[in-house]
């Protein structure tokens, strides 16, 4: 009997979820991508302020790109720094992505990842460098391949032979002019009296 | 590949052009002269076989033996037909160190001719 009782009052506790739910106040409205966009630039102290409370960043540290067409409105214009040159021991909470929980993303995070593009890195040898060295072997190879081009390696035999004069017919000559062309082993006709 | 040492470096005067066949006569050094390399086939069995240019060579012969007992023993092409695929192997091995023969007399031919050359001059000299 209590059991029916409850069931008899479910819609009364339910209903004010149901009426006053409106479309506004639904998930997919609220987290539609308008709502990620970055506001407009900010030009007073204020806006700063405000600007950088909603990326979570001290006002001290919040920077911003310029606003000479190409920028990104009040984004945080954040240090440029890509997967490689971040702490791999240090205790993120996402170590794959290696950021913590809520920290605001580079403006060029999708390129600035560690399977992208190292940005800080420091190489041992210059890409000029490295460039040289490479052309430089390949410059090597291809003068010593130009170099020793009218002398092939070969192995010491002489061309195939073919009967038919060489297959004269059968390679596109004409049969008026066919060489006759006969080939010999190396054993000798043993003499006949 | 003391052959390439000997045709660019040591020698390349009496080196053998490997790229085209004998120049001397094939009889110097066989008083009745040497036996002719011969087939059995003829150019319209080997038509009508549809032989390959690459195959009529002085093997063609074996080529057609195994074509032959492919045929009559299919399915079973490889185990009927080894020793006639051997046959035909060793033919082409014995083909190459005919070659390999030839470029040899090649070579000593011409280091004769060349031997035979300063000989001469030597005489001329001399008298």
């Amino acid at each position: 009997m209590a059991t029916l009782r409850g069931a008899a009052s479910l819609p009364k506790i339910i209903r004010p979820f149901i009426a006053r739910r409106g479309l506004s106040a639904t998930a997919v409205l609220s987290n539609w991508n308008k709502d990620w966009k970055p506001g407009p630039f900010p030009k007073t102290p204020e806006e700063r302020a405000a600007a950088a409370k909603r990326y979570g960043l001290r006002v001290e540290d919040y920077n911003v790109y310029p606003d000479d067409g190409m920028g990104y409105g009040d984004y945080p214009k954040l240090p440029f720094a890509s997967g490689d040159s971040k702490d791999p021991y240090e205790d993120w909470d996402i170590p794959e992505l290696k950021r913590n929980y809520g920290e605001p993303l580079h403006a060029l995070a999708d390129i600035i990842g560690e399977d992208r593009w190292d940005a800080n890195a420091n190489p041992r040898y210059s890409y000029l460098d490295m460039f040289l060295t490479l052309a430089g072997f390949l410059t090597t190879i291809t003068v010593i391949y130009i170099l020793t081009l009218p002398y092939p390696l070969f192995l010491p035999v002489m061309p195939k032979q073919y009967p038919f004069n060489d297959l004269y017919v059968e390679n596109g000559g004409s049969p008026e002019t066919e060489p006759s062309i006969r080939h010999y082993t190396f054993e000798a006709v043993e003499e006949t009296d | 590949m003391g052959n390439v040492m000997y045709a660019y470096i040591t020698h390349p005067d009496t080196a053998p052009d490997f790229t085209k066949p004998p120049t001397f006569d094939p009889h110097v050094g066989f008083p009745n002269g040497r036996k002719e390399r011969t087939i059995q086939a003829t150019r319209e069995e080997l038509d009508a076989a549809g032989v390959p240019l690459d195959r009529r060579d002085y093997c063609v012969d074996y080529f057609l033996k195994l074509l032959r007992c492919r045929d009559q023993n299919f399915p079973r092409t490889v185990s009927s037909c080894h020793h006639e695929k051997h046959d035909y192997e060793v033919c082409q091995y014995e083909d190459y160190v005919l070659r390999m023969k030839e470029y040899e007399r090649e070579k000593r031919l011409k280091e004769r001719e060349k031997r035979i050359q300063e000989m001469q001059e030597n005489e001329e000299l001399g008298d």
